[in-house]
């Protein structure tokens, strides 16, 4: 993929900058990790990045964006609609299509929630809904990936499962996280953000623990 | 099935064509005992069908302007009218034309009836001591229940009903004017003569609560309207064939069902005088 | 202080309006002996009559199938027009064609479609369609929007509906349907006072000829109707009986399309328009229409609308508790069930005419009837929403209930459902001329019974706009209030 150039995003809200002027670049092949406390811009400069790179990225909010009443199995589908025609997305939603279902089970099986292929979204614990929007993004196969904490309803394990999955799947991610180990342990590049500014952006190899703890 | 099919598309779609079946359809107002209409002109049907030799079917409809519609839309081709309906379908439809009313609608009446509390007798005029008083007509588009009443009323008083009365009410037909009046709920009312007379026989008033207190002068009534379209449809001289079946009419069960004694012929002017009274009022424009 | 005190306030306002509106409203009784005939009601009404109704059978099924295809064909294009809802246009559009009763529709539609299905099925479907469009589109709005947001801009817009925002609303969707059903099945039973074939026709032929055995046979098959509906009108049954509606409509008279032109090109055509007239002649025929029956008309309209409002609340607050689980135990609650059933679906006019031998003309039959009817409709939808309410295990009892625990945590819906059927209760007004109360309604009946459509259709313009500008001032208030209850019957 081309590189991203952001230059001057800025954020208000209700009349209050709370977010930049940021400029930012992202270089194809970078995992990137957004770290910084709550309420520092993380979710908004994810935000302002997914309005800039809609067309060649695969989102997953911090809210997930999961339709309730459908099952995991559409809910993953929903990351490749672009990929099909109106009236062939129209029948597997009415009738899925083997072609797809074999396609999503091994996705959901890496995931730990093969069994929950056909089970309507609402009534899955936190941490399988939050698995199954990984999975949608995952499907989706974009250029990048844009992530909001991802994995903060999965407890140990689970978590490295799935950040490990998403930086095989995507060369190139941008994952917000307030897991510090997490984000030295799988992102190349971590870029923290304080009161709507980056404080910090270096490479992770040159960074320890103690470098970013101060922007919490 | 294949008629449901049928209709089921043309629901759909609504872009049918006109179907007309040959059927010759008539409809008669809802004066009186409207459940009782299906039964009570069927066997009207019948003896049109077996004179005229052609399907005949009766729609019922639930008001006076309902029949004119059916009638102006072409939907039904023969009506028994009252005075007025009758002259507002044939201003509406060019070429139509009244051919037969009852022996009793040239010398038809209106009967004024009044609470026994208001203390009225029957008089040779309209009591002037009812100005004030609540009133109800019948139904809005009735000859005998709305439109001679009212001419009357503006007539003595020189005022429109709402300017004489406290209260003026439309029961919507004649024998509920009969059942409030007796009641009292409103103290004076107008009423077909004819309805009276027949809930009077089945010992249906109670007539020491209610009584007549005036009559109107005799004006013609019912007739029966034929459009003039159908001799095109049904074949030359079918007018004159129903009219002549309606004249010949002599069963006195089919005649009782009107009630009549019998049919005499008619003409569109003999209801000039009911247009011009309409005229007067308002009703038509 | 529990209750917001601009509810209060604005409570206080609309109780002080009706007030005054009661100095300019005729309420008078005057009657002498009401006995006899309502003694003949009542004895009617306890032995009903189920045989000698040769049609009963056929007016059931005719009320079904009408309700049934009316609301379908409704819903489906309420829901086409929801899409598009945004457009200020099809807003106004919506508003419009909702803003007349189904009464007048059907008797706009009887006069050139004449005795066809169509009539009845057009006379529910175009109303409803204007009401659903509005609440369907509320309830897509109110779906949540971020699985439209993570999905690509390249997805086409009916993969990104069908997915992203449908599933969510679907439900709610059907709810709201399902409610709208038994609305539709009153609508329906309704039509036949103006001559279709359901059960209204035959309730209204029997009733004006006092055999009131066969009233009471023909109400207590209505409500049995409508109180077992749940029972059978089950979500997945209901595409069968969508289905199969349209075959059961009867075959009423076939249409002569001529009719339809002539209606839309002469008969609404303003008759001094139509005689050569030219404008001073329409200047005329409009002022007199005007100051003669419109301004009395809206007049007579409000002020009844708005006492019968505030009575409306008032019988809802009493009724309410007849059906809540917080008040007595089943039985009493099943009976409280069976008044609100008999109070929601006699039609207004039946109650009005009974009260009118009560009472004697005037407007006082007429409010005590809208109230009644309405505050039965909205009685039974708090005693619904208060059965989701749970207590603490030692709440008060008794009327200490009621005013410190159930009131204050129901007033808002209250206010809510009773300001959604402000518009409904004027447009009711509409069919209380027997009574002698001059309403716009009375007034469009009056043209329409004299065949004047140029002047029906002004009033029945007049009548729109108000009901639109009653609407309006609604929403403001319910905004205002910040109250928002969808998915209801009477929500819109």
């Amino acid at each position: 993929m081309d590189a991203v150039h952001l230059r001057n995003l800025t954020a208000a809200y209700g009349g209050q900058q709370v977010l930049g002027p940021i400029s930012l670049d992202i270089r194809p092949g970078e995992h990137i990790a957004l770290v910084g406390g709550s309420g520092a811009g993380k979710s908004t400069l994810l935000g302002l990045l997914y309005d800039q790179v809609r067309d060649r990225a695969a989102l997953v909010p911090q809210e997930q964006g999961l339709v309730q009443s459908l099952p995991v199995f559409h809910n993953v589908y929903m990351g490749r609609l672009a990929a099909h025609s109106r009236w062939y997305n129209l029948l597997n939603l009415v009738w899925p299509r083997r072609r797809e279902l074999r396609a999503i089970e091994p996705l959901l099986e890496k995931l730990g929630i093969p069994d929950k292929l056909r089970t309507p979204v609402a009534t899955l614990s936190g941490g399988q809904k939050q698995r199954t929007a990984i999975a949608r993004a995952l499907f989706q196969e974009a250029e990048i990936l844009l992530a909001d904490e991802p994995v903060s309803a999965l407890d140990g394990p689970l978590a490295h499962v799935v950040m490990g999955l998403m930086t095989e799947s995507y060369a190139t991610s941008v994952v917000a996280l307030h897991d510090i180990d997490l984000a030295l342990r799988y992102c190349d590049r971590i870029i923290g953000i304080q009161n709507g500014q980056i404080a910090l952006d270096d490479m992770t190899r040159r960074l320890t623990p103690s470098d970013i703890l101060p922007l919490y | 099935m294949l008629k449901q099919i049928r209709r089921a598309l043309l629901l759909s779609l609504a872009l049918v064509a006109p179907v007309m079946a040959d059927t010759f359809v008539f409809t008669a107002i809802p004066d009186n005992d409207e459940t009782r209409l299906r039964e009570r002109f069927q066997s009207v049907a019948d003896y049109l069908s077996e004179q005229l030799d052609v399907d005949v079917r009766y729609v019922p409809v639930k008001s006076y302007a309902a029949a004119v519609s059916a009638f102006r839309n072409n939907q039904v081709q023969l009506a028994w009218f009252g005075g007025l309906s009758g002259v507002q379908a044939r201003q509406l439809v060019p070429g139509s034309e009244a051919i037969a009313q009852g022996k009793e609608d040239t010398q038809f009446i209106t009967y004024f009836i009044a609470h026994k509390s208001t203390g009225l007798e029957h008089s040779d005029t309209l009591p002037k001591a009812i100005r004030g008083m609540t009133f109800t007509f019948g139904s809005k588009g009735s000859t005998s229940g709305r439109l001679m009443p009212e001419y009357y009323i503006r007539q003595a008083f020189g005022e429109a009903p709402k300017d004489v009365f406290s209260r003026v009410g439309f029961s919507g037909n004649h024998s509920r004017t009969i059942r409030l009046v007796e009641s009292g709920t409103y103290q004076v009312g107008a009423v077909n003569y004819a309805v009276w007379n027949s809930e009077l026989d089945a010992g249906k008033i109670n007539t020491d609560a209610v009584k007549v207190i005036w009559e109107t002068p005799p004006y013609q009534d019912y007739q029966w309207t034929i459009r003039g379209d159908v001799n095109e449809r049904f074949g030359e001289g079918f007018k004159d064939k129903v009219k002549q079946a309606l004249l010949n009419m002599d069963d006195p069960e089919l005649l009782k069902k009107f009630p009549r004694s019998a049919f005499i012929p008619a003409s569109n002017s003999d209801y000039d005088s009911i247009r011009e009274t309409a005229k007067q009022i308002g009703i038509i424009d | 202080m529990i209750l917001s005190s601009t509810s209060v306030r604005i409570t206080a306002a609309f109780v002080a309006i009706a007030i005054l509106c009661l100095f300019a409203a005729d309420l008078a009784i005057t009657t002498i002996n009401p006995w006899q005939d309502l003694a003949a009601l009542f004895l009617g009404m306890v032995t009903p009559d189920f045989f000698s109704l040769e049609h009963i059978g056929t007016a059931l099924l005719r009320t079904l199938a009408f309700a049934f295809t009316g609301v379908a064909l409704g819903s489906v294009s309420g829901f086409l027009l929801a899409l598009v809802f945004r457009f200020r246009a099809v807003r106004m559009f919506c508003a419009f064609i909702r803003a007349i009763h189904e009464l007048f529709w059907a008797l706009i539609f009887l006069q050139f479609f004449g005795f066809h299905p169509l009539t009845g099925v057009l006379a529910i479907a175009i109303p409803y369609a204007g009401i659903f469009a509005k609440v369907y589109s509320e309830i897509l709005d109110e779906t949540d929007p971020t699985p439209e947001r993570v999905l690509s801009r390249k997805v086409d817009v009916l993969s990104s509906f069908l997915y992203a925002r449908i599933p969510d609303a679907l439900p709610h969707l059907i709810t709201y349907t399902s409610y709208r059903l038994e609305c539709g099945l009153r609508s329906s039973a309704v039509l036949g006072f103006v001559g279709l074939p359901t059960l209204g026709y035959y309730l209204e032929s029997s009733f004006s000829q006092g055999y009131y055995s066969e009233v009471g046979a023909l109400l207590l098959l209505f409500y049995v109707l409508i109180a077992t509906l749940r029972l059978w009108a089950r979500p997945r049954l209901i595409p069968l009986y969508v289905i199969a509606a349209p075959f059961f409509l009867g075959d009423g008279l076939p249409i002569v399309w001529g009719n339809v032109v002539r209606f839309f090109t002469q008969d609404i055509v303003p008759s001094p328009l139509r005689d050569g007239e030219g404008l001073s002649g329409l200047w005329h025929w409009l002022s007199d229409l005007a100051v003669n029956q419109a301004m009395p008309g809206i007049w007579n309209t409000l002020v009844l609308t708005q006492i019968a409002l505030v009575l409306t609340g008032l019988v809802t607050l009493m009724a309410f508790p007849l059906i809540s689980r917080h008040f007595g135990g089943p039985t009493r609650r099943g009976l409280g069930h069976v008044v609100l059933v008999i109070a929601r679906s006699t039609p207004e006019y039946v109650i009005a005419y009974i009260l009118l031998q009560l009472w004697g003309p005037s407007m006082l039959p007429a409010i005590v009837a809208l109230a009644l009817h309405n505050g039965g409709i909205i009685g039974h939808l708090i005693g619904r929403r208060s059965n989701e309410i749970t207590l603490r295990p030692d709440a008060p009892k008794g009327i200490e209930r009621y005013g410190y625990e159930l009131l204050p945590r129901l007033y808002s819906p209250f206010l809510a459902f009773l300001f959604y059927r402000w518009e409904i209760i004027m447009r009711e007004t509409a069919i209380l001329g027997i009574l002698g109360i001059y309403t716009l309604g009375f007034f469009v009946d009056s043209a329409i019974q004299n065949i004047q459509f140029d002047k029906a259709m002004v009033l029945i313009l007049v009548t729109a706009f108000l009901n639109i500008g009653v609407d309006a001032i609604s929403r403001r208030v319910r905004a205002r209030l910040k109250l928002k209850v969808s998915m209801t019957c009477e929500g819109h």
